[in-house]
C-alpha cells in the first residue's frame, strides 16, 4: 500500500465561476480503511468534494490528496458512483461488466462483479434501461467494485431505494470493506441511514468541514448536558444551547470535568450533527487523530 | 452458528447486541466450545453494520475468554456459559424472596427498579 | 482475484464503437445508399441526359413538333441536384451527431463520469472520441466526395444543364473541403457538447457552427489563390468564366472602381475599361486545396478547445495509468 491515507485535504476550495463558492478552507484526513459518512444538508458541496476526490472537477484553491497522489494518478485505484448512477442503457447488464474489464485492464475481478450482480437475482442478458432503481443501483454498484478500488466513493448511493434494497446494498459494501479493507466514502443528508454502518464522519456545513474523525472519538469529545438556566457553561465549548424555564440544555464540548450538578449524558450522532448545523458559528472539530 | 439481529432503537450500543447475543447462544446451548462465530464479512453481510463494530464485539469476548480468534480460520467458542437450571437453590431464593415483596404491597416496576438497583451494585464495573 | 491482464491497455476503440453501433451502421448505410445514387447519376442518368439533348439540339431550325426526352433531362437535373446536396449536408449531419450523441447526450446523463473514473484519463476519453469518428468520416466522406466528382465530370459537356465547376454546392462537394468541413463539424459538435452539457442545444449549435465555418470559408475562398484580371472595352463585358472576385472600371489614372461608379444617367468620362477580376477553372484545385488547409485548421482550433475544455473541468489531463506500483497489489 502507498499510503494509509485515503484522502488528504489541506486548504482546498472549490468555486464556480459566478455562482459562488462550493467548499471553502477544507483541510481533513481520512486514514485508509474507514467507513466515512460525509453528512450535511442538500447543497452543502457534498458531490463537490466527492467529484473532487474522484479527478472528475479541480479545485480551485488548496490540495487534494487520493491515496497518497493525485486524484488523476488514483483514478485506477478509485471506484466513484455518481448520484445519479449513470449506466449506458442500449447495454445489457453482461456487457457492462465486460465493459468494466475492457476498461479496467489488470485490476478487473469478474467474479466479485457477477457476484454483485447475482445477488439481486438479475438476469444478465437484460438491458440497463429496462431495470428499476434498486436493480440499477445494484448493477452500477457491481461496475464500481469489479474495479477493485481501493477507495470507493459514493454519492447518495442509498436516494431512491426501497428498504429492503437499501439494506441489502448496505450489506454488499460492508462485505467489501470487511473482506478487502475498502476506504468507503458515502454521502448522505439523512444521518439515520448512516449511523450503523460508518466508523467515521465528514460533517460539511455551508462548504465548511464542521466535524472530521472517528465517530466514536466525536461522540466521546461532546457531551449533553442539563444545568440550571444560571449556569455558566465556560470554559467548556457550547456548540448549542437552549433555555426553557430555568432549565438550560447544552452540547457542548468539555474543557475539564463539569459539575456533579448538571446532569450529563451521552449524546446521539444525530444530535451531535444537527447541533452543530443549528449552529454555523460554533467552532468546528477536525480530529487530526490516528496520523 | 449464531444469526446476529441488530437493533436500531433499543439505545443499546451496536457491538453490545452482539456481545449479549453471543452470550445468550452461549447459555442456551446453541453455540458450545469449538464452534465458529460468523466471520465478520458474514454478519456485516446480513446486518449492513460496520465491520469494525463486528471486530470490537469479537475483541470483548475474546477478552472475556469466551472465543478465541485463530488467524486465518475465524473465532471459535472456547467455553459455554453455565445455564442456570430452573429448579437451582439461587431461584428458589428469589421466588421466595419475590412472593414476599408482593406480599410486602410492592409493585412489578417497584421490583424491578430494586432488583436494578441491586444489580448495579453488585455488578459495578462487569460488562453487560 | 484478478482476471489476468490480456495487454494492459484499456479497451476504449472497441466500446466506444459497441456504444455508437447504430450511428456507425446508419454512417455506412448512407455511404452506401449515395455512393449508388451517385454511381446511377454517372451512368445511366447521365447517358439518357445525354442523348436528351442531343436530341433536343438536333431539334433545333424545324418547325414541326420535334421529340425528345425531357424526362430523361429532368430527372438528371433532379438527382444529381438531390445528390449534391446531401453530399453539402454530410458535414451537418456529422456536427449534428457529434454535439448531439457523442458528447453532448454524455455529459447529460452523467455517462462521461462514468467513462472518466475507469481507468482511463478523460484526455484519452475525449482523444478516442475524437479520432475514431473522425477515421470514419473520413473514409465516408472520402468517398462520397470522389464519387460525385465522377458523376459531375461524366456530364461536362454532354449535359447542358450540368452544373458549373464554380457553382457553390458542387465546388465544395467535388472536392476535399468537404472532408474537411465534416471533420471541422465533428470538432465544432464534440466542443458544443462539452461547453453546454445537453444533447438537443449541442445538437443545434454544434450544426450552427460547422454552417459559419462553411460560410466564411465560402467568403474567404475567391481570395485564397492569386485570381485573373482580365480587360475589356468600357461598352463591353469583360467576362471570363470563373468565380469572381471582383469587377468594374478602370480609370485613366488606373484605379479600379466598382460598376456602380458609371450609371445610365451618370455617364463617367474618366473610365478607360471594364475590369474583371477572377479564379479561372485552372484555380480549382489550388482552391480546393487551400480551402481544405483553412478548413482543417479551424477544425484543429475546436480540437484544441475540445481538450482545453475538458482539462477545465476535470483538473489534470495527463495520463492515469498507474505508475510502477503493480496493480495487483492492492488486494
Amino acid at each position: 500500500m502507498s499510503s494509509d491515507t485515503a484522502l488528504r485535504a489541506e486548504a482546498l476550495g472549490k468555486r464556480f465561476g459566478r455562482r459562488g463558492r462550493a467548499l471553502r478552507d477544507c483541510s481533513f484526513r481520512l486514514p485508509a480503511g474507514r467507513v466515512c459518512a460525509v453528512v450535511g444538508p442538500n447543497g452543502a458541496g457534498k458531490s463537490t468534494l466527492l467529484t473532487l476526490a474522484a479527478g472528475l472537477a479541480a479545485p480551485t484553491e488548496g490540495t487534494l490528496s487520493v491515496l497518497g497522489t493525485t486524484p488523476a494518478a488514483a483514478r485506477p485505484r478509485v471506484g466513484y458512483l455518481a448520484q445519479d448512477k449513470p449506466l449506458y442503457p442500449q447495454l445489457t447488464i453482461a456487457e457492462t461488466l465486460r465493459m468494466g474489464a475492457d476498461l479496467n485492464p489488470g485490476r478487473w475481478d469478474a467474479a466479485a462483479a457477477e457476484e454483485v450482480v447475482a445477488a439481486g437475482d438479475l438476469d444478465p442478458g437484460s438491458r440497463v434501461r429496462t431495470l428499476s432503481g434498486g436493480q440499477h443501483t445494484r448493477v452500477a454498484l457491481a461496475l464500481a467494485l469489479g474495479k477493485r478500488p481501493e477507495l470507493l466513493l459514493l454519492d447518495e448511493p442509498m436516494a431512491d431505494l426501497d428498504p429492503l434494497a437499501r439494506h441489502q446494498l448496505m450489506g454488499t459494501l460492508m462485505a467489501e470493506a470487511a473482506q478487502h479493507g475498502t476506504t468507503i466514502v458515502m454521502s448522505s443528508h439523512v444521518v439515520a441511514e448512516l449511523e450503523d454502518s460508518c466508523d467515521h464522519l465528514l460533517l460539511v456545513g455551508d462548504g465548511r468541514i464542521r466535524l472530521s474523525g472517528d465517530i466514536d472519538e466525536l461522540l466521546a469529545a461532546h457531551l449533553r448536558v442539563t444545568a440550571p438556566e444560571s449556569a455558566a457553561l465556560a470554559p467548556h465549548t457550547v456548540v448549542d444551547s437552549r433555555v426553557t424555564g430555568r432549565q438550560l440544555s447544552a452540547l457542548i464540548r468539555p474543557a475539564g470535568p463539569v459539575p456533579d450538578a448538571w446532569r450529563t449524558s451521552a449524546p446521539s450522532l444525530e444530535e451531535l450533527v444537527l447541533a452543530h448545523l443549528r449552529n454555523p458559528g460554533a467552532p468546528s472539530l477536525v480530529e487530526e487523530s490516528a496520523a | 452458528m449464531v444469526e446476529y439481529r441488530i437493533d436500531r432503537h433499543s439505545g443499546v450500543a451496536t457491538y453490545v447486541q452482539i456481545v449479549q447475543q453471543t452470550k445468550q447462544a452461549l447459555r442456551m446451548g446453541l453455540l458450545m466450545p469449538g464452534d465458529r462465530l460468523p466471520t465478520a464479512r458474514e454478519v456485516v453481510e446480513a446486518t449492513a453494520i460496520n465491520p469494525n463494530t463486528v471486530l470490537k464485539a469479537y475483541r470483548e469476548l475474546e477478552r472475556e475468554g469466551l472465543v478465541e480468534a485463530r488467524r486465518g480460520l475465524g473465532t471459535f467458542v472456547r467455553r459455554g456459559l453455565g445455564a442456570t437450571p430452573a429448579d437451582s437453590p439461587l431461584r428458589t431464593e428469589l421466588e421466595e424472596w419475590a412472593r414476599r415483596a408482593r406480599a410486602a404491597g410492592l409493585e412489578r416496576d417497584d421490583v424491578a427498579a430494586l432488583f436494578t438497583a441491586v444489580l448495579d451494585k453488585h455488578f459495578q464495573g462487569d460488562p453487560s | 482475484m484478478t482476471t489476468a491482464s490480456t495487454g494492459n491497455r484499456p479497451r476504449t476503440v472497441r466500446w466506444l464503437l459497441r456504444l455508437h453501433r447504430p450511428a456507425l451502421y446508419g454512417w455506412a448505410a448512407l455511404v452506401v445508399v449515395l455512393a449508388g445514387v451517385l454511381l446511377a447519376v454517372r451512368g445511366p442518368l447521365t447517358d439518357a441526359a445525354a442523348e436528351g439533348w442531343r436530341q433536343y439540339n438536333a431539334c433545333q431550325g424545324e418547325d414541326t413538333a420535334c421529340s425528345y426526352d425531357q424526362d430523361a433531362i429532368l430527372r438528371y437535373k433532379d438527382w444529381s441536384g438531390y445528390a449534391t446536396f446531401a453530399v453539402t449536408a454530410l458535414p451537418f449531419l456529422v456536427a449534428g451527431w457529434a454535439g448531439g450523441a457523442l458528447t453532448g447526450r454524455e455529459l447529460e446523463t452523467g455517462t462521461a463520469w462514468l467513462g472518466w473514473t475507469q481507468s482511463t484519463s478523460p484526455a484519452r476519453w475525449l482523444a478516442v472520441r475524437l479520432a475514431v469518428p473522425a477515421a470514419v468520416v473520413t473514409a465516408g466522406a472520402a468517398v462520397t466526395v470522389w464519387l460525385h466528382h465522377l458523376a459531375w465530370s461524366a456530364g461536362q459537356g454532354r449535359v447542358d444543364t450540368a452544373k458549373e465547376w464554380y457553382d457553390r454546392f458542387v465546388f465544395h462537394a467535388n472536392g476535399p473541403s468537404t472532408v474537411a468541413l465534416a471533420l471541422a463539424g465533428l470538432a465544432a459538435g464534440a466542443l458544443c457538447g462539452l461547453l453546454l452539457r445537453r444533447t438537443l442545444p449541442a445538437l443545434l449549435l454544434g450544426v450552427v457552427v460547422t454552417a459559419v465555418v462553411r460560410l466564411a470559408a465560402e467568403f474567404a475562398l475567391p481570395h485564397l489563390w492569386p485570381a485573373v484580371t482580365r480587360l475589356a472595352g468600357t461598352d463591353q463585358v469583360a467576362n471570363g468564366s470563373g468565380i469572381t472576385v471582383d469587377e468594374g472600371y478602370v480609370t485613366r489614372s488606373g484605379a479600379h472602381v466598382p460598376l456602380s461608379h458609371c450609371a445610365w444617367d451618370r455617364p463617367c468620362a474618366d473610365v478607360v475599361a471594364r475590369f474583371h477580376t477572377y479564379q479561372p477553372r485552372s484555380h480549382y484545385w489550388p482552391l480546393q486545396l487551400t480551402t481544405s488547409a483553412l478548413i482543417l485548421a479551424v477544425a484543429a482550433l475546436l480540437v484544441a478547445a475540445c481538450f482545453l475544455v475538458l482539462r477545465r473541468r476535470t483538473g489534470a489531463t495527463h495520463t492515469a495509468q498507474a505508475p510502477a506500483v503493480p496493480t495487483g497489489a492492492a488486494v
